[in-house]
């Protein structure tokens, strides 16, 4: 089976620091559901920057969607990167545009026609309980809010890998839950879940979820309770 | 026709305009300002020295001293009766006295008709193109055989050195034209580097978001065209309305020299071209400023 992602021996460094990131190997699965676990400053984020596209790595070999991104010409990544969705931790919405505009980017810049894109923005925004916003700019959207519009923005596209970075950190539980149904719904209609999190109880609310533990840059072996795995993530040596 | 420059309404909001309130639009107001006299001025110089180099070049005027006015006179018929048969003379003018003694009028007064002075006779001639110095030397020559007391004077002996003149005004003129032009190329490269460390988050996202260096090199495109045309039209509209005014005040000079008629109509059209030209230079500017940008980003 053809995996969504492929890290094979990656290490990443910024400028001549240590190595941020070492030894990195396994694969990602299509319709997986991983959670990313770690302390802080174990290097959660700069695996999910080398996931979305935001860095290459510094030595290893990455293969996203079968195909080699590491020597792969800048020209042709913004194909792969609409093919994958990313929550950021600091949600980066874009202050002047509304919530409808910044959910609606994603289609916008895939070229899909306005008259395409109304009713599945207006669906995730009555999904994330935010209709009456729809205009509202980010700077007037509460964090849980403008949290909510940052998930809706990584998921509208239905993209293939959906890469959070603590998507609940700013929503209070019930929402967390409600946020974690969405990616469980889109992970069973097919979409390949990362979702980085300090929250362990997290890891029991989807079923099936595995989990992917990091320490100090190196990846650890996975633990914790894998209730009904689909496949298995599979570790290199 | 879709403009480069026409995006959809939700695009634009990704990179607000700042025009009215930028100074993007009154620097290239400005620069098209000045540009537009400099280019103004090369047009206008290049007319005069074109009209004067096939023109006046191509004009001489015989002046007949004969003291006597009966003798003058009839000298004058004979000698333009001559001239018309002469080799290369296309036309051939005679000037009443009384307009020669207007000529003199300014330099000595109305006296030069109330006391008589004699005055030459002037036949103006035209050759069918500008004479070489083995022609005018062979109407020189010729000429006093007709008449011993003839003289040539051929106007590009005096206009030669206006030429050059102009010549030299012209192609600093044109200088300027173009150090202008790499000005406002340079400030626009300024501006939309300036904007793009402004918009470099909403850049980033859309970039993650898997949009195109062309996508967002677009977008500043945009911009650059509207502050341009904005810019531009406002600078061409003053620098017509000096334009004007000075043609105005210069009319009222009089002077020939500068084949004083009104501003050339292409003159008007190239004018007009600069606003579009400039936003033309801008938007590539724009684009080859972002691409730049763009590929230091993976």
């Amino acid at each position: 089976m053809q995996s969504v992602a492929e890290f094979d021996n990656v290490g990443l460094r910024y400028g001549t620091d240590a190595e941020t990131l070492s030894d990195i190997s396994f694969k990602l699965f299509p319709g997986s559901f991983y959670f990313l676990t770690g302390p802080s400053g174990a290097g959660k984020t700069s695996l999910l920057k080398l996931l979305y596209l935001a860095h290459r790595p510094s030595r290893g070999a990455i293969h996203m969607f079968g195909q080699d991104i590491v020597t792969m010409p800048r020209a042709r990544l913004p194909g792969f990167r609409r093919r994958i969705g990313v929550v950021f931790q600091d949600f980066r919405l874009v202050p002047h545009l509304s919530a409808f505009d910044n959910i609606a980017l994603p289609l916008r810049i895939a070229g899909i026609a306005e008259r395409d894109l109304l009713g599945p923005v207006g669906e995730m925004l009555s999904w994330i309980g935010l209709t009456e916003r729809a205009d509202a700019r980010p700077a007037t959207l509460s964090g849980g809010e403008q949290q909510r519009v940052a998930i809706a923005r990584a998921v509208i596209g239905r993209p293939e890998l959906l890469v959070a970075d603590e998507p609940t950190g700013n929503v209070d539980p019930d929402m967390a839950v409600r946020l974690l149904q969405l990616f469980a719904a889109l992970n069973r209609l097919g979409t390949t879940v990362v979702v980085a999190t300090h929250d362990i109880h997290l890891l029991q609310e989807i079923e099936g979820a595995q989990m992917v533990r990091l320490d100090k840059g190196r990846l650890s072996d996975p633990t914790g309770s894998l209730k009904y795995p689909p496949r298995p993530l599979v570790l290199r040596s | 026709m879709r403009l480069p420059f026409s995006i959809p309404d939700h695009d634009r909001r990704l990179i607000p305009d700042g025009r009215l309130a930028g100074i993007m639009p009154w620097i290239i107001a400005i620069m098209l300002f000045l540009t537009a006299l400099s280019a103004a001025t090369a047009i206008r110089l290049g007319y005069s020295v074109q009209a004067n180099s096939s023109g006046l070049v191509r004009q001489a005027t015989v002046q007949l001293l004969e003291p006597d006015p009966a003798a003058r006179a009839t000298d004058q018929k004979r000698i333009a009766a001559w001239l018309e048969r002469f080799p290369g003379v296309s036309a051939v003018r005679a000037v009443p006295e009384s307009e020669a003694r207007q000529l003199l009028e300014p330099w000595i007064g109305s006296a030069v008709e109330d006391a008589g002075i004699p005055v030459p006779a002037l036949i103006d001639i035209a050759f069918a193109s500008p004479p070489d110095n083995a022609q005018l030397r062979a109407l020189r020559i010729q000429l006093v055989r007709q008449t011993s007391n003839a003289r040539v004077d051929t106007h590009s002996s005096w206009i030669a050195p206006l030429l050059s003149f102009l010549r030299t005004i012209l192609w600093i003129a044109l200088s300027v034209l173009l150090l202008l032009l790499v000005a406002t190329a340079a400030t626009v490269a300024l501006s939309v580097r300036a904007a793009l460390n402004t918009h470099r988050s909403t850049i980033e996202i859309m970039h993650m978001m898997g949009s195109t260096d062309l996508q967002v090199a677009r977008l500043f495109q945009r911009r650059i065209a509207l502050d341009s045309l904005f810019g531009g039209g406002l600078g061409l509209s003053a620098a017509i309305l000096v334009l004007v005014l000075v043609g105005q005040r210069f009319s009222a000079l009089g002077s020939g020299l500068l084949a004083g008629e009104s501003f050339p109509i292409i003159g008007w059209l190239l004018l007009a071209l600069i606003p579009l030209a400039v936003t033309g230079l801008a938007m590539l500017m724009a684009r080859w400023t972002v691409l730049s940008a763009l590929k230091r980003m993976l």
